[in-house]
């Protein structure tokens, strides 16, 4: 037989009184200290499961509860007429050191894996399983908020547009699954030599670009890496992954509260840039593939690359995490390695 | 005068007894179970949590008890992500349909400010009698709508009025068991926080616009430096946490139930020293220290917060109630919203 000491509330008044109660082995309890015993059953109580060290309820048949300290005798009766449930072992689970550690490591194991390449896979799963129009309804006015902020209309002359825009369409007829996609020519002093991919299919190339290149094959090298971007539909993965993360994140971090808003925000952050790298290197695969193709030297890609990291001055030399390019070094060495 | 009737004032400190280490093996696999579960679980890890505050609370030898259903916190959760993923394909289709659901969830606030109130409030008791919230969703309409065009028509004057409205809102159709609690705070005390406020922004800018002029300070190093922006987020904090503390003791020591009062001592500084050593412990143990903080936050407020009793705490009443579903407390959750208490 085992006896506590315990609180016992009526349920009808805030009135404490203090009671014992004993567990008898025929699954009778007997609580004593009230006017009268009361006896019940094992079966028609019900009795909180254990959390930490916190009071222990007992709730009796009608509205009265007890409230006991004694978890260990608790455990040791319901264990005894196995009742111990299944709350039971989550109470070991959350009691010992060990288990709150392997816990630990399986869960940033667990989120790392699912982030780094479950999230990548499932996104683009899903992205080509995707209509077009879905990609060209995302970017439907990126070229307009563009040109409103940074660009301004090219100066290049129109013959040099024209024979772009010729090696360009050659460029995109080739392609068997190509997509709609248009070259685009803006002047940007903000943004310096550079081009970009907008979901739409369009393609921008500044001017200074365009006054960089030293070789015609420059140019198409940056524009295979641009087409790479949409033929791979990078922007939609991105916000499919980006959106995904924040998911997985949350969940993860979802029995916190709003103290720790901030520090839950850093780590997509940090994802959103890493996501980033991996598109870029998956677009200079594809214009390797390209340019192998087409008997172009890989050099060219590596020298644009080069130059276009001096002009601007601060391109992405260094390994820095928060950068959304890989390291120039790495992406040049790529292509001079495998000539 | 002395009133004879008056009866003895005891004062009555709440014990908070939640421990570091013990909480952490418990957030640790509810994230672990959650995570598993895809998320199921998470509804289960909000009651073992809350259980394990409210159980290691005492006021007077008695500790408090979270009563929710898991399942039902669960089916809450479900409706939202419902909601949430209508909102998420609606506004994709067209973007007219992210006002609309704007408006939607702008008329449904106080709706879910009263179901989340009394969803807590009736899950959560002590002694074996349960907390209640009960008002209509007019009266919150009244209160929210009304104080917030209130404030907004008066470009902010009637700003503190409208939180005045609220606390009184929130406290006055609280209760235990089946006796009200009542509110005393006066809409001056109100004004008088946000007028300290408001005279410490001027002081600032006025210092710093001294300081500048008479040359104490570089301005290169004021101007885009990283002190001035060091310095303009820091004041701000202040002001925040200064304004959040000043009306939680506010509302909490003006809040009575019979003859008992609450009295809450929080201190600014301690508020924001709490805060900021909070966050960075958070980010550079990337986390792990969540539960530390959280448990030292609670404990602060908790040692703070004093019940002056007039005599025993045994004659309040159970009250009848009727259960409330968990979707309303879900969305204030899901948003985060704060409720102000």
């Amino acid at each position: 037989m085992i006896e506590i000491a315990a609180s016992f509330y009526d349920g009808k008044t805030s009135r404490r009184q203090e009671v014992r109660i004993s567990f008898h082995p025929s699954g009778l309890l007997r609580i004593t200290g009230l006017e009268s015993d009361l006896v019940h059953s094992l079966l028609e109580v019900r009795i909180s499961p254990r959390i930490g060290n916190t009071p222990r309820s007992i709730y009796l048949p009608g509205d009265a509860k007890c409230e006991t300290l004694d978890n260990d005798a608790i455990d040791a009766v319901l264990e005894f007429h196995g009742r111990s449930g299944w709350h039971r072992s989550l109470h070991k689970l959350e009691s010992r050191l060990g288990w709150a550690l392997a816990a630990l490591v399986i869960t940033v194991v667990g989120a790392w894996g699912l982030v780094q390449f479950g999230v990548p896979a499932l996104a683009k799963q899903v992205a080509f399983a995707l209509p077009e129009s879905v990609d060209a309804a995302l970017g439907q006015d990126g070229l307009k908020v563009l040109d409103r902020l940074v660009f301004s209309p090219s100066d290049l002359p129109e013959d040099v547009q024209g024979q772009f825009l010729t090696i360009f369409d050659g460029m995109t007829q080739e392609l068997t699954d190509a997509r709609d996609m248009r070259l685009e020519f803006r002047k940007s002093d903000l943004v310096g030599p550079n081009a970009f991919a907008l979901p739409s299919g369009v393609i921008v190339v500044t001017d200074e670009l365009v006054l960089l290149a030293e070789h015609e094959k420059e140019l198409i090298a940056v524009l295979a890496h641009e087409i790479g971007h949409v033929m791979n539909r990078h922007t939609l993965r991105r916000l499919l992954q980006n959106s995904a993360a924040v998911l997985v994140i949350a969940n993860i971090t979802g029995d916190v509260t709003s103290l720790s808003a901030l520090s839950a925000g850093m780590p997509t952050l940090l994802l959103e840039t890493k996501y980033s790298r991996a598109f870029e290197t998956e677009a200079d695969e594809f214009a390797m593939e390209y340019m192998r193709a087409h008997d172009i030297p890989l050099e060219y890609f590596a020298r644009i690359l080069l130059r276009m990291e001096e002009a601007t001055g601060h391109g992405s030399s260094t390994h820095n995490y928060l950068a959304s390019h890989p390291a120039t070094s790495d992406r040049v060495k790529m292509f001079k390695g495998h000539k | 005068m002395e009133n004879q009737k008056a009866p003895m004032t005891v004062t009555v400190p709440f014990e908070f007894t939640g421990r570091a280490g013990e909480y952490f093996k418990i957030w640790i696999v509810n994230i672990l179970l959650t995570f598993l579960t895809l998320g199921i679980y998470s509804a289960w890890a909000k009651v073992r949590t809350r259980r394990y505050f409210y159980g290691n609370t005492f006021l007077q030898d008695s500790s408090f008890e979270y009563l929710a259903d898991p399942l039902k916190i669960l089916k809450g959760r479900l409706i939202v992500f419902g909601f949430f993923v209508l909102y998420a394909i609606a506004t994709t289709i067209a973007v007219a349909a992210g006002a609309l659901f704007g408006l939607f969830f702008l008329l449904i606030f106080p709706w879910v400010f009263v179901r989340a109130l009394a969803f807590n409030a009736r899950n959560s008791s002590y002694r074996n009698i349960r907390f209640d919230f009960n008002a209509s969703y007019g009266r919150a309409a009244g209160v929210f709508i009304g104080g917030g065009v209130l404030a907004a028509l008066t470009l902010g004057l009637g700003y503190p009025y409208f939180v005045y409205l609220r606390s009184k809102f929130v406290v006055g159709k609280s209760g235990y068991g089946s006796t009200p609690f009542g509110f005393s705070a006066r809409a001056a005390n109100f004004y008088g926080v946000y007028l300290v406020a408001f005279v410490g922004i001027v002081l600032a800018i006025g210092l710093a616009w001294v300081l500048l002029a008479a040359g104490a300070v570089p301005e290169e190093l004021m101007t885009g430096g990283w002190l001035a922006v060091i310095l303009f987020y820091g004041s701000l904090g202040f002001l925040m946490v200064y304004l959040q503390t000043s009306i939680t003791n506010l509302v909490w020591s003006n809040a009575h139930l019979g003859d008992h009062r609450l009295e809450n001592t929080l201190r600014t500084t301690q508020m924001l020293w709490i805060h900021v050593s909070n966050t960075v412990a958070i980010v550079l143990s990337f986390g792990l220290l969540i539960p530390w903080a959280t448990i030292r936050k609670v404990r602060y407020r908790l040692d703070n917060l004093k019940l002056l009793a007039a005599g025993e705490l045994d004659d309040f009443i159970a009250g009848e109630q009727e259960t409330v579903a968990a979707a309303g407390g879900e969305i204030a959750d899901f948003f985060d919203f704060d409720l102000g208490i």
